[in-house]
């Protein structure tokens, strides 16, 4: 078992960074008191619009780009309905996952640069970016500058920040941009990283696990750093098991990472406390 | 009737909007249209088909309002549908009725994993329902492949389930009982003591919570009356249309009863219409894959502009 365990910390790390990414840019909108349950939508269209600007360019940077433009365009639709109409934002989120799933399996069907030839990725960047730099700026950013205290006021108590004089729209707005950079690097990460290309609904509720791992780490980057590596270690070590081939039924092991995922959401002992005003219109 | 205007505009720009979408991509929009006309209501045949789509799309839609208006967040339709056909299927030798009561007990049992969840460890409902969503959908993945997988062996699939509902010609007895279920939950919701609590709860817990009404439980029960719903609408599609289960059983069915039931503005009765709507783009939209080769996806796509279009006029009420 412990074998097992160590020899899945490398898949772990490398496979759960699109999650990672996800979880980061997750906290930073709902620290805002944005629940963006679209972020499944928005990571879907990131790593399609990565797939077709890395293949029609042929270049990996370009897919990047591509990704990090289609997460934003994802994210100016919910902005646009939850920031500036106030509308339900669960609602929102799911009609934005509608749009994301339909669309590009849509597009996806019409567009034939998707059968050209994928760029390799032949240095890892992201990675260290994920793990390391990102969590660390963004910590900094929430914690120790006054964007950050002026953000996480948008979550808690909008009014005061509202009686500074302040737009909480303008912060909501950059909360979602930077979530939408990051989704889209993970999206990106997901089709022309770990795999071969865009396909059909290829994100699997990665964004609903996101979501949930952020519940999980009680609004704390550590803590969303901690959820991520348990449940990466765990959805590796299902592919461990797998080539092991203890005779668990291949199609159990594939429920896993939902299990887990249900667990550590029941794991959230006693009552936490979300940012006061997270999801209210 | 005010309402009722917003909601025909907001099924036009989804039509419209699809079209002009195709447009973009190189299609003419009059023919795009039109095949989704002929898919959909043109002919006997496509009737037929627009009113099988509409039967779990209304039970499924049903099973959205009754949560929604309680202010719980079920979003585990699909899951829900899911186990309802699984149940359904390992009841059937049983006869019909059976079949269908095991396909509630299912979807209700499964929805009731979210509730206790929420009640118990304060998990969130939105969420723990869509990964019950892709729980259920590798526990069918598993069933096919495993222990219900056909005799023969060829497929992942199983073999033809040993009843099925009386056939109208393609039709099928579920369509009675989908319009049924749709006055039962309209009585529910306006004509009981129960209705009134769970609508309380969803309109304001607090209130609801001063007035005496256990909100805790009504939740569970509300929940469970949803999860019923959705199984219900599982086991009628195993007994009606497909006779078996597969990978893709559930096609999406327990997403789309979101869109359903905000189109009908959260009205069980308003639900009849706005599931034959959704089956004429459903239906319409596979006429669009056989066909101009273009993805069936393109329902998924009008369902999220429906419900867009209707936040736009700000008649989305899922109040909590």
């Amino acid at each position: 078992m412990f074998e097992l365990i160590v020899s899945s910390i490398p898949l772990a790390i490398v496979a759960s960074i699109p999650l990672l990414l996800a979880v980061e840019g997750e906290l930073v909108v709902q620290r805002g008191g944005i629940i963006n349950l679209g972020i499944e939508g928005m990571m879907l269209a990131a790593a399609m619009s990565a797939a077709f600007a890395a293949q029609a360019s042929g270049s990996v940077v370009i897919g990047f780009i591509g990704g990090i433009a289609g997460a934003l365009t994802i994210a100016a639709i919910f902005g646009v309905f939850t920031v500036v109409l106030r509308a339900d934002q669960i609602v929102t989120g799911t009609a934005v996952n509608l749009l994301a799933l339909g669309g590009t399996s849509f597009v996806y069907q019409e567009v034939q640069a998707f059968k050209q030839q994928i760029p390799q990725l032949r240095t890892d960047p992201i990675l260290p970016l994920a793990w390391i730099l990102i969590p660390v700026a963004l910590g900094v950013i929430l914690w120790n500058t006054s964007f950050g205290l002026r953000l996480r006021a948008c979550g808690e108590h909008p009014e005061a920040l509202a009686a500074t004089g302040r737009s909480v729209k303008t912060h909501r707005w950059i909360a979602l941009a930077i979530e939408a950079i990051l989704v889209g690097l993970g999206g990106a990460y997901l089709s022309l990283a770990l795999s071969n290309g865009f396909a059909e609904n290829m994100t699997a509720g990665r964004g609903f696990i996101a979501l949930s791992i952020v519940i999980f780490g009680r609004w704390k980057m550590k803590g969303a750093l901690l959820g991520t590596a348990i449940f990466g270690l765990a959805a590796a070590m299902q592919y461990a098991l797998q080539a092991a081939n203890r005779g668990i039924p291949y199609h159990l092991l594939l429920a896993v990472p939902y299990l887990v995922t249900l667990l550590i959401l029941c794991g959230v002992a006693g009552r936490v406390r979300a940012p006061e005003n997270l999801g209210v219109r | 009737m005010r309402r009722l205007a917003v909601a025909v505009l907001a099924a036009a720009a989804a039509v419209l909007l699809l079209a002009f979408s195709g447009a973009l991509f190189g299609h003419s929009p009059w023919s795009l249209l039109s095949i989704l006309a002929s898919g959909s209501i043109g002919s006997r045949f496509a009737l037929e088909g627009t009113l099988l789509k509409s039967i779990p799309l209304l039970l499924t839609g049903l099973s959205v309002v009754i949560a929604f208006r309680a202010g719980v967040w079920n979003i585990g339709g699909e899951g829900q549908f899911i186990v309802g056909g699984l149940a359904a299927i390992v009841a059937a030798p049983w006869g019909v009725l059976p079949s269908l009561a095991a396909a509630m007990l299912a979807g209700a049992a499964w929805a009731s994993i979210a509730s206790a969840m929420r009640l118990w460890r304060n998990a969130p409902e939105v969420l723990t329902t869509i990964l019950l969503n892709f729980t259920a959908i590798h526990l069918l993945g598993w069933s096919v492949n495993g222990p219900l997988r056909e005799r023969a062996g060829q497929y992942p699939q199983t073999d033809l389930a040993e009843s099925a509902l009386p056939l109208m010609g393609r039709l099928h007895i579920g369509i009675f009982i989908a319009i049924a279920t749709s006055v039962v939950a309209w009585w529910l919701l306006y004509h009981t003591a129960e209705g009134l609590r769970l609508r309380a709860t969803g309109f304001n817990p607090n209130a609801a919570r001063w007035a005496g009404i256990s909100v805790g439980k009504q939740i569970v029960r509300a929940m469970a009356i949803s999860g019923a719903a959705a199984g219900l609408a599982g086991g009628i599609e195993l007994l009606g249309v497909t006779h078996r289960l597969f990978e893709r059983f559930a096609a999406g069915y327990g997403y789309s009863g979101i869109a359903v039931a905000l189109l009908a503005q959260l009205h069980p009765l308003g639900s009849i219409a706005s599931a034959a709507f959704f089956g004429a783009l459903v239906s319409g939209a596979g006429e669009l894959q056989r066909t101009a080769n273009i993805s069936s996806g393109v329902a998924t796509f009008g369902q999220a502009v429906v419900i867009l279009t209707l936040i736009v006029f700000d008649h989305v009420r899922a109040d909590r």
